[in-house]
């Protein structure tokens, strides 16, 4: 038995030696070790070994197994690893391929510009605010302190339609809107679309807008100075210089221009800042107190200031955008770049 | 405004070079638009002396000079012919560069060799004409020396973006007058002697005001004797300079005048006057009146008129009448000073279309108090420049004069708004440089009467606007607000709008802007139905182009517009929306209405070209499939697709309208042929349509969400033939309403047609799935739930299944 134990041994041994593939292996497993296999017959045997025989047999049957089952292990392992090494041989593709995106889209650069703004007033404390297009003379002009006649309303080339309304010629309405339905504190920005008769490569007959205002108890031209220069700083980066000057709009007062250092050329001085290093931004102020009479605030116990600017201006500085009418041609080689 | 730096300087005496002076008006809210240094970079162009003339030998108009440029004697042929040897003249040497980008080189013309060339007053942007070359006064200056320093035109031009406010600002005076308080220095007001005759002004010429309320002053003057000439050059310079065209010695001065003190002036010709009289009233209804630039007017009884005894000869500030104007014959002059109401004069010259200097002043609002001296400045000028006699005393009708009203002014106000901390003495300081007077006030506060010339100022915000300009914006600290607390969050409009523009950008589209406006016959183009509101749109009363003159009632023409020229720009694989508002009349004395609406387009390759890609082209079902996954993303409950009454501009047989209970909330389609063609596009386009504040309204807020089922599931297909009428939708209807709670999905997987499947029938492959929440479902189970939908669909559908 010993012999015969040897021999199995040894020829086990030898075919995993020989074989040449996992299969191979896994069909000596089981001509071997199976339930049917040569050394679960030679098991069967130890019965007719005498007592004292039997444990020495079966101690070397079960060495005999665990060397077999090691050697068959490594085998194995060994030959699955040559499985995979042959495989990763053979398998190439070409990774220089392009890959195979999903079709990208875009949204227009207005609304991009529109979305940014917003989030950042969002953060200050400011809601969206909107209102009608097609707007009263009182709601653009009047509430906002240019009585019929007056020159400041040659600022704004007007498109007028059926029924005494026009379309308005900035989100300034919205202000008067605002006011109107809420007490202070009032803290809005309000996007939107607005309109004046004029067409060339700077001006767009329509164009848009976004407008801020707030208005509680002891608001001061300082703190419209720190919101616009936090403001500009996020939009254009930290260290935009940014500079206030005297300027004239009916509604507001103090009024201001706010330039920002030319993001082209640094404030160095440039064609798209005629050389002055300074870009004309946004309008502000001051709520004047007569907007105040007409919203029926009392201008004695608060004081607020708006502001608003032109947002293909800043799409048009941000993405260096010399044309004003790309905007609007909706050409996608031009759209699919945002 | 144009003004240069040496004529404020003669008015103030600054220290402050150009750049820094432009700088300082700029932050006192005169904003230097652009700045032009006349005379800069032509130093090379110097005063020279004509040694030798002589014909040139091959050219009979042109001659041969030696010329002196005070090192050198060059030759340079010329062509002019008004000047001889011994000459003065402006020798522009080579390397010059003359306005225009017109460079001076060393050239041969007809064999000649010239170093130079000698310039006339056009060629130095002197004049828009000029007959010859420049011919200087002998010895004005050393031989060598650039011609802009010997002529004095060394200067720089401000091109000043005045604010509809400050009219006091558009004059010299009023400039220097803001540099003056500024800088805290004096200022000098130009004056001529006025030396009068013997004869009273009121003898020769009778003024009667008709219409006071909009002529509250006018001022005259009287002078005999003229002689009209051509102005001197310091005066022609001085126009030039700011762009001024010289006409002759009188008119040139009230041109001046108007420059230099803000008063617009007007001469007549008095011996055109009939009976030496002059009426201020409104015209008359369609009476005609031609103006001085030939043009027949017909005006109305809202126009203010000048007159004299038997017509009008001025449109009241604005323009002056072809029949009494100053010309070279004339000898007598009316000169008029006056102040019109702004408003009157703004109606006129807009109805008239007619824009000048002075009706620009007028209607801004000149200083009442400063038509006397303007008035005496310039009848000094002519009396110097055109000799003559000025009659003695002025007619000045001013019978409502009034007192500025004082402003109580708070400087603790004006330190709290503008968030700054000066001292009272500063504040007041401020306002004493700006000409205010001032006297104590209750509590503290000032009483200020500001300048007859500042008609802006009236309130006391109008003076803190003051403080805080003059003392200057950029010494004001920029702080943040202190504010309360209020809640900001988005409204639900906003919210669903982002959301609807997000999910269509991730999935591939491109958003567009059209213009609000477009095309009367814009919604015609859509063979929409004769009685179909969306013809009805909102016009515009004064349209830029006929294409953009009503306010669009659907957004589809400018989508499909826009998809027609990206196709003719070869960009072929279109996916666009755009989500704007329309514009609908409001019924009755209602507002119109704009709704928000999303429509969108698609067209050419679905997935884009590449060495991946089956480059399949999209249909119907991509556009449905946005829609659906939009509708899924809002949570828009009960939505159904009808095919019946298909929108006019849609494929009738590929196309729905698409419900959320009753409520029509949009369409999706094929792009019907012949509207394809009226927008000339070649190709198939889909397009869908939304009304967003539908879905606004629809979109339920509260999602539920049901855990997913532990147990495994077991999927049965069933393929069936149907008749090509009957619609998917059915199918997986019929299996729903089963109502069991086992079916856990239906999914239509094949759609086929043709081989094997007969004429006018498809064949559909359904697959179910069944999983209970329960417990693990058992085979037959299964199986008799699933041979009952079968059976359902045999009998209920009349399917075959195969």
């Amino acid at each position: 038995m010993r012999e015969q134990l040897e021999q199995l041994r040894n020829g086990a041994l030898q075919a995993i030696a020989a074989a040449s593939s996992v299969e191979q292996l896994q069909e000596i497993r089981i001509s071997v070790l199976g339930r049917k296999g040569e050394l679960t017959a030679l098991m069967k045997g130890l019965g007719s070994l005498s007592a004292a025989e039997r444990p020495i047999v079966g101690q070397m049957v079960n060495s005999v197994r665990d060397e077999i089952e090691s050697s068959l292990g490594a085998a194995i392992k060994s030959a699955q690893e040559e499985v995979i090494a042959t495989r990763l041989q053979s398998e190439r593709i070409d990774t220089s391929l392009p890959g195979r995106r999903p079709v990208k889209g875009s949204k227009h650069p207005v609304s991009l510009v529109i979305e940014e703004i917003c989030s950042i007033f969002a953060g200050l404390g400011f809601a969206v605010a909107e209102g009608p297009e097609i707007e009263h003379d009182w709601y653009n002009f009047e509430a906002l302190n240019f009585p019929p006649e007056h020159p400041a309303r040659d600022m704004q080339d007007t498109f007028f339609v059926e029924n005494n309304l026009l379309l308005r010629t900035h989100t300034s309405p919205v202000q008067i809107r605002t006011m109107l339905k809420q007490k202070p504190p009032v803290r809005i920005i309000a996007p939107g679309t607005v309109y004046r008769c004029d067409s060339d490569a700077t001006h767009s007959p329509m164009f848009h807008q976004i407008e801020g205002l707030m208005v509680d108890s002891d608001v001061t031209f300082g703190d419209l100075k720190g919101i616009l220069t936090v403001f500009t700083n996020q939009l254009f980066g930290q260290k935009t210089g940014v500079r206030l000057r005297p300027s004239y709009f009916p509604f507001t007062e103090p009024s201001a221009e706010v330039d920002i250092a030319c993001v082209i050329c640094g404030g160095k001085g440039c064609r798209v800042c005629k050389n002055s290093g300074w870009l004309e931004i946004l309008g502000a102020g001051m709520v004047d107190p007569e907007v105040y009479r007409h919203v029926q605030y009392d201008a004695e116990n608060i004081s607020g200031f708006a502001f608003g600017m032109g947002i293909e201006r800043i799409a048009m500085l941000k993405y260096g955008i010399s044309d004003m009418r790309l905007l609007f041609e909706n050409d996608v080689r031009f759209l699919r770049q945002f | 405004m144009n003004i240069t730096y040496n004529w404020l300087k003669e008015f103030v005496d600054f220290q402050e070079t150009p750049e820094e002076l432009a700088a300082l008006l700029t932050m006192l809210g005169l904003e230097v638009e652009s700045m032009e240094k006349l005379g800069e970079g032509m130093d090379s162009i110097v005063v020279a002396l004509v040694e030798e003339k002589r014909q040139h030998p091959n050219a009979d108009k042109l001659s041969l000079c030696r010329v002196n440029n005070g090192t050198e004697i060059l030759d340079i042929v010329c062509g002019a012919q008004n000047f001889k040897q011994g000459d003065t003249v402006a020798l522009a040497q080579i390397g010059s560069v003359l306005p225009g980008d017109f460079k001076i080189k060393k050239s041969k013309i007809r064999g000649e060799e010239s170093c130079g060339m000698l310039c006339s007053e056009k060629e130095l942007g002197l004049a828009e004409e000029s007959a010859g070359i420049i011919i200087l006064p002998p010895q004005c200056a050393p031989l060598g020396t650039p011609v802009f320093t010997a002529l004095g035109l060394k200067d720089t031009l401000f091109e000043i973006g005045l604010t509809p406010n400050r009219s006091d600002c558009l004059s010299a005076i009023g400039i220097a007058r803001d540099i003056a308080a500024k800088l805290g220095l004096a200022l000098k007001y130009p004056c001529s002697p006025v030396v009068e005759g013997t004869q009273k002004v009121e003898s020769i010429i009778r003024v009667t005001v008709e219409d006071t309320d909009n002529c509250p002053r006018y001022a005259a003057r009287y002078l005999s004797g003229c002689t009209i000439a051509p102005s001197p050059e310091w005066l022609v310079k001085r126009l030039n300079a700011i762009g001024i065209r010289s006409i002759n010695n009188v008119v040139d001065i009230t041109n001046l005048v108007m420059m230099e003190l803000g008063q617009p002036l007007h001469a007549f010709d008095c011996d055109r006057l009939a009976g030496h009289r002059i009426v201020v009233r409104t015209a008359q209804e369609r009476e005609p009146f031609t103006t001085l630039d030939n043009q027949l007017r017909i005006l109305t009884s809202t126009d203010l008129v000048i007159c004299d005894a038997e017509r009008p000869v001025a449109l009241a500030g604005i323009m002056g009448g072809l029949n009494s104007e100053i010309e070279n014959t004339t000898t007598s002059i009316l000169l008029e000073s006056a102040f019109f109401k702004p408003a009157t004069i703004r109606k006129t010259s807009k109805k008239v279309g007619l824009h000048t200097e002075s009706s620009h002043r007028f209607e801004r609002g000149i200083d009442i108090d400063n038509v006397v001296r303007a008035l005496d400045r310039a009848a000094g000028l002519i009396v110097e420049l055109a000799g003559g006699v000025l009659a003695q005393g002025v007619i000045d009708i001013y019978s409502d004069k009034k007192d500025r009203a004082a402003i109580t002014f708070r400087p603790e106000k004006a330190n709290k708004l503008i968030g700054i901390d000066l001292e009272r003495d500063v504040i007041i300081d401020i306002l004493t440089r700006l000409e205010c007077r001032i006297s104590p006030g209750a509590d503290g506060s000032v009483l200020v009467v500001p300048p007859h010339y500042r008609i802006d100022i009236e309130r006391e915000i109008d003076l803190i606007e003051e403080i805080a300009r003059l003392n200057g914006y950029d010494k004001i600290p920029a702080t943040m607000p202190h504010a309360r607390v209020v809640s900001d969050r988005a409204t639900r409009h906003q919210e669903i709008e982002k959301q609807i523009r997000d999910l269509l950008v991730n999935n591939g589209m491109t958003e567009i802007i059209n213009f609000s406006f477009t095309a009367p016959d814009a919604a015609c183009k859509l063979l929409l139905a004769d009685n179909d509101p969306r013809h009805l749109a909102i016009k515009l009363v004064n349209p830029l182009v006929d294409e953009q003159s009503v306010m669009r009632t659907t957004l589809l023409p400018g989508l499909l517009e826009t998809i027609a020229r990206n196709i003719n720009y070869r960009s072929l694989d279109l996916k666009l929306f755009e989500m704007r508002r329309v514009y609908l009349p409001g019924e009755a004395e209602n507002m119109p209405q704009e709704p928000l609406c999303l429509v969108g387009a698609i067209t050419g390759s679905r997935d884009g070209d590449g060495w991946s890609r089956p480059n399949e082209l999209v249909d119907f079902y991509d556009a449905k499939g946005l829609i659906e996954t939009i509708l899924d993303a809002l949570d828009i409950g009960g939505v159904s697709w009808k095919t019946e009454d298909p929108e006019s501009y849609f494929h009738p047989g590929k196309s729905s309208r698409i419900y959320a209970g009753r409520e029509y909330i949009g369409s999706v389609g094929e792009i019907h042929p012949s509207v394809q063609k009226n927008f000339q596009i070649e190709k198939p386009v889909y397009c869908f349509e939304l009304n967003v504040e539908k879905i606004v309204k629809l979109s339920r807020t509260k999602k539920t969400i049901i855990a997913p089922s532990r147990f495994p599931d077991s999927s049965r297909d069933i393929a069936m033939l149907v008749p090509e009428e009957l619609a998917a939708v059915k199918i997986v209807e019929c299996i729903r309403a089963e109502k069991s709670k086992e079916i856990e999905n239906v999914q239509i997987f094949d759609v086929y047609r043709g081989n094997g499947v007969p004429d006018g029938h498809k064949s559909i492959a359904v697959r179910i799935k069944y999983r209970s929440f329960e417990r693990t479902l058992a085979e037959d189970e299964i199986a008799m739930l699933h041979n009952k939908i079968v059976e359902n669909l045999i009998n209920k559908l009349q399917v075959a299944v195969r």
